[in-house]
């Protein structure tokens, strides 16, 4: 109990930092990497998240993307304010993961990955055949209002940190324990009175709705958005994270995308070739620690400071 | 149950049994060109622990799968406390007090022991000192209370089949469906086991269908016995009339002795 209080501290602190860093470093490069740490921690995490009940969920990309087209019409056509336009994009990545996971999450495995690809791919082809969401050049414009431009990247943070709290207490609750019944063997759940496919879909439901957010996040972080922002390979890179971190513990996410995010603006550099960096890491992590960095800590024993995993 | 004692009356077998809480009507299951189950009708009384047995393929599974809602009948009609629940789900039908077990992994092996109980108090309890108050009792009663930390898949086999028997409990049955939970138990383990179930029945007056392949353990301690072959009800009674019946004998022995 201590020892998981201890890991909570660290990383409430470790937020608390990135938002003072935010507020007050004055290095826009520095504050944007910042940002997009975050970014991809959640996709990660969201993405981990349906893996509790077990499905590999590429259209984490696709409601990412949902929800910053969601909030880039809703502040650039009509007008809406901030916060509303922000608070748009769960929405309706909600209503839409919502019908999605209604129909799809009766299938399992590979055809569930498969019909989630599909999905992501149709939605980004879509925007590129639309012409008032800007066609294949996507949209622009999405700034944050004047007066709170200054405060803009600590707003982003802190809203992308409250997502990764929030989904670790979701797995830390007895729903979490529900989910992963779910992926161990969903007949017992069943058996003893569960409704199996709702709790999928509400798993589905908050994971979309909470990246949907991050993409509105992202949609006035960049202020430019398009169809090729949120290919399936999006979520491609958001395994790639879990994995290098390790699926253990929601903190493997994170890790993993911290470390291939910093990693990524130097390999930047190397152009086309950067994606060659981001395979070797890959294999290489899988060959070498097959746990994840999360793994290779708990075979050392550093649970002092992870904890144990959450019943 | 006291209000429904007008009802009572003694089996033969010299327990007392009840009002019909589960009734199927000409139950069929076919896969494709495959019947499973055909024209099986049977009624579960209050308090008995009624057997199912018949040879392998016979259509035990088939039929657990139907009354429980994990596969719709083909055809036929079931009646759960007077209600037709033909059709509805495993869920809905696992609220309503109906219960099952698994032959195969009937528990989560990748979570501890006392998640695997506490999962199944989920849809019951709301709150978690009732829920964990809910799993220690279980525990206790299946002999499980010194292994709550321990992962269930790395429990010895006797264990594992306690567990998922704790697990059904913990869901609060009126009525528990067990597919074989004697199968890879030793003679101790069979004879405790044996000694559960009965208390499950007179504690807590929860009704027992019973799928075994174990003979000796069935006629022990069934009150009657309906006998499966080739889907179709070959016969029933109590113990002793089934094993005396010829045609029970020739289908488990392939000939007449």
């Amino acid at each position: 109990m201590l020892k998981d209080n201890l890991g909570l501290t660290l990383c409430i602190l470790i937020a608390i930092a990135s938002i003072g860093f935010a507020l007050f470093s004055g290095d826009p490069y520095y504050v944007q990497v910042v940002i997009w740490v975050f970014t991809n921690a959640v996709l990660a995490v969201t993405l981990r998240f349906v893996l509790l009940i077990g499905e590999l969920n590429i259209a984490t990309a696709a409601f990412f993307g949902i929800g910053a087209y969601t909030t880039a019409v809703t502040s650039t056509i009509l007008d809406w304010t901030f916060f509303a336009s922000l608070l748009a994009a769960p929405v309706i990545a909600g209503i839409i993961s919502a019908l999605f996971g209604w129909v799809t999450l009766r299938t399992k495995g590979p055809y569930f990955l498969l019909i989630s690809f599909a999905f992501t791919e149709i939605v980004r082809l879509l925007y590129t055949k639309t012409e008032i969401l800007g066609g294949n050049s996507g949209m622009i414009g999405m700034f944050p209002p004047m007066a709170l431009n200054d405060y803009f990247p600590a707003i982003a943070v802190t809203i992308l940190a409250a997502i990764l709290f929030a989904l670790y207490a979701a797995e830390r609750s007895n729903l979490g324990r529900v989910f992963k019944a779910i992926q161990n063997n969903e007949d017992i759940p069943r058996s003893v009175g569960l409704n199996v496919i709702g709790l999928k879909i509400l798993c589905f439901v908050i994971a979309s709705a909470t990246v949907g957010l991050a993409g509105g996040v992202h949609a006035y972080t960049n202020s430019v958005i398009a169809p090729a922002d949120f290919t399936f390979f999006v979520a491609v890179l958001a395994l790639a994270y879990v994995k290098i971190g390790g699926e253990g513990h929601i903190a493997g996410p994170i890790i993993g995308a911290t470390i291939l995010t910093l990693a990524g603006q130097f390999l930047h550099s190397f152009g086309p070739y950067e994606n060659i960096f981001y395979g070797a890491i890959i294999i290489g992590v899988l060959l070498l620690m097959p746990g994840g960095i999360i793994g290779l800590g708990e075979r050392f024993k550093i649970r002092s400071i992870m904890g144990r995993n959450p019943r | 149950m006291t209000d429904s004692e007008t009802t009572m009356h003694t089996s033969e077998a010299g327990n007392i049994v009840g009002e019909v809480l589960l009734k199927a009507e000409q139950l069929e299951r076919k896969f494709g060109g495959l019947t499973a189950v055909a024209d099986f009708s049977f009624e579960l009384r209050d308090r008995e622990i009624l057997g199912l047995i018949g040879p392998n393929g016979a259509g035990k599974s088939t039929t657990f799968n139907l009354i429980s809602g994990f596969m719709p009948p083909t055809s036929g009609r079931l009646f759960y406390l007077g209600e037709n629940i033909t059709g509805k789900n495993a869920t809905y039908i696992s609220r309503k007090g109906l219960v099952r077990t698994f032959q195969h992994e009937s528990l989560l092996s990748e979570m501890s022991v006392a998640d695997n109980i506490i999962i199944a108090t989920t849809h019951r309890l709301k709150s978690t000192a009732a829920r964990q108050e809910k799993m220690r009792e279980m525990a206790k009663l299946t002999g499980l209370e010194n292994y709550l930390e321990v992962t269930a898949g790395s429990l010895p086999h006797g264990l594992q089949r306690m567990l998922s028997i704790a697990i059904a409990l913990a869901a609060e049955p009126k009525v528990l469906c067990l597919d074989e939970p004697l199968t890879g138990l030793q003679g101790a383990e069979v004879a405790a086991a044996l000694d559960l179930f009965k208390m499950i029945r007179s504690e807590l007056g929860i009704t027992i269908l019973l799928v075994e392949h174990n003979m000796r353990a069935v006629m022990r301690i069934c009150d009657r016995i309906l006998v499966l072959n080739h889907g179709r009800l070959l016969a029933t009674g109590t113990p002793e009339e089934v094993s005396r019946n010829e045609l029970v004998v020739e289908a488990y022995l392939g000939h007449k002795k």
